[in-house]
């Protein structure tokens, strides 16, 4: 239920056993059905969801079209930053898409362990100065790579997420048509 | 839209309780040991309300597991075996005590004056956030909420401000007047509250029809 969040905490701030169970005490186990929502746009992001199993994704609606800012799979962490430490509304969508296990923070549980736990705090600046670098860099790439090593850093980043994602979802994620994505993936196969 | 596991949903007052909040904007997970009536409750629930999100689920684990709010809905002497099971899965969630620990001839309490049904129930789960709701009400009075034209009150007890404000929704959406009575102890005072209820139900045959209301200016 929590190994993996601990396996990945552990990795970066060893614990003791003692505070193993403090920081467990914070936590909220949750489960979500496929195509179940975590969150939806004009919400309140009231928890970071780390994920235990299962895949999410993050959206934003524009023009009634999807724009995928991130998937989470296995190990990740996912959540509106923005509104989960305003408390404004949140202007993503979340959603599970496949059945999954979340290990939950709360805006008070979180409060309450950055000042109970440092090493909680250690490892919660780690996973967003972490996350920040991940930005830039998605960021970077979007504007100067093409597309071909997009996809391919892209891959690199979400090992299996090609079998477990629809391709729409992908081309949505890059920012490029349906039709180019398959078109790059097409030609990138041809390649091998 | 939040998840509500009802654990005990086949019986008396869980069922009228699950019919009540099938009225909400909720997504219900009912529970109990019996399959077959906790689908009756559910079929009755879908024939009156045919978009309800409402599902059995037959173990009180997964069904925890997968919700935000949990209402213990089974009696006072079975609580231990259910908080046994969902302890883990209830860390940090919002639990809802229900009953009443009358004794055998409903003349007394069977805990100790200084603690209550919520009370040991926050014990079982001592990283849940623990309410009590609905047990100053009857099960019929979900379905008749308004008695002799006065909408009958319901009190809630917690320590958790965020979590009182949630139960005051769920009281809401039953048709109950919702009011914040206090910390969780003051669940002893609840709990003796609906043992009178009982009593004088019993000797002025209220037909079980009966509950509080609050007079003041």
């Amino acid at each position: 239920m929590y190994d993996l969040f601990f396996q990945k905490l552990q990795e970066k701030v060893p614990l003791t056993d003692q505070e193993r169970e403090q920081i467990k005490s914070y936590l909220t186990p949750k489960k979500l059905r496929k195509r179940q929502y975590l969150l939806q746009e004009g919400e309140v992001c009231k928890a970071i969801a780390f994920v235990e199993k299962g895949a999410l994704r993050e959206y934003s609606v524009e023009n009634g079209s999807e724009h995928i800012l991130q998937f989470a799979i296995e190990g990740w962490t996912i959540s509106d930053l923005f509104s989960f430490l305003t408390g404004e509304q949140a202007t993503y969508n979340i959603d599970a898409l496949e059945d999954a296990e979340l290990v939950l923070i709360t805006r008070s549980a979180h409060e309450e362990l950055l000042k109970a736990q440092p090493k909680y705090e250690t490892y919660m600046r780690l996973l967003i100065t972490g996350a920040y670098i991940a930005l830039q860099r998605r960021l970077t790439s979007n504007i100067s790579l093409p597309v071909e090593e997009r996809y391919t850093s892209f891959t690199e980043m979400y090992p299996d997420i090609a079998q477990r994602v629809p391709q729409h979802m992908i081309a949505s994620f890059m920012g490029v048509k349906p039709e180019t994505l398959s078109r790059i993936r097409k030609k990138m196969a041809d390649q091998k | 839209m939040q998840t509500i596991a009802i654990i005990g949903a086949s019986g008396n007052m869980g069922a009228a309780i699950s019919k009540s909040l099938s009225k909400g904007n909720y997504r219900l997970l009912l529970c109990a040991q019996g399959q077959d009536k906790v689908q009756a409750v559910v079929e009755e629930i879908k024939s009156g309300h045919p978009a309800a999100d409402v599902k059995s689920i037959d173990c009180s684990l997964e069904a925890s597991w997968e919700a935000d709010i949990i209402v213990v809905a089974v009696p006072f002497a079975a609580e231990k075996e259910v908080a046994q099971k969902i302890q883990e899965v209830a860390n940090q969630k919002i639990v809802i005590s229900i009953s009443n620990p009358l004794n055998d001839t409903y003349n007394g309490l069977v805990t100790a004056p200084d603690t209550s049904a919520a009370e040991e129930l926050q014990k079982l789960l001592p990283n849940a956030k623990i309410v009590k709701a609905f047990n100053t009400t009857f099960a019929a009075d979900f379905a008749t909420p308004v008695i002799d034209g006065k909408q009958a009150d319901a009190f809630i007890a917690g320590n958790d401000e965020d979590a009182l404000q949630i139960a005051s929704e769920l009281v809401s959406t039953a048709g109950f007047n919702p009011i914040v009575a206090g910390d969780l102890s003051v669940s002893r005072t609840l709990e003796n509250m609906q043992l009178l209820l009982i009593q004088l139900n019993m000797k002025y045959n209220y037909n079980w029809l009966a509950g509080w209301k609050i007079l003041h200016q």
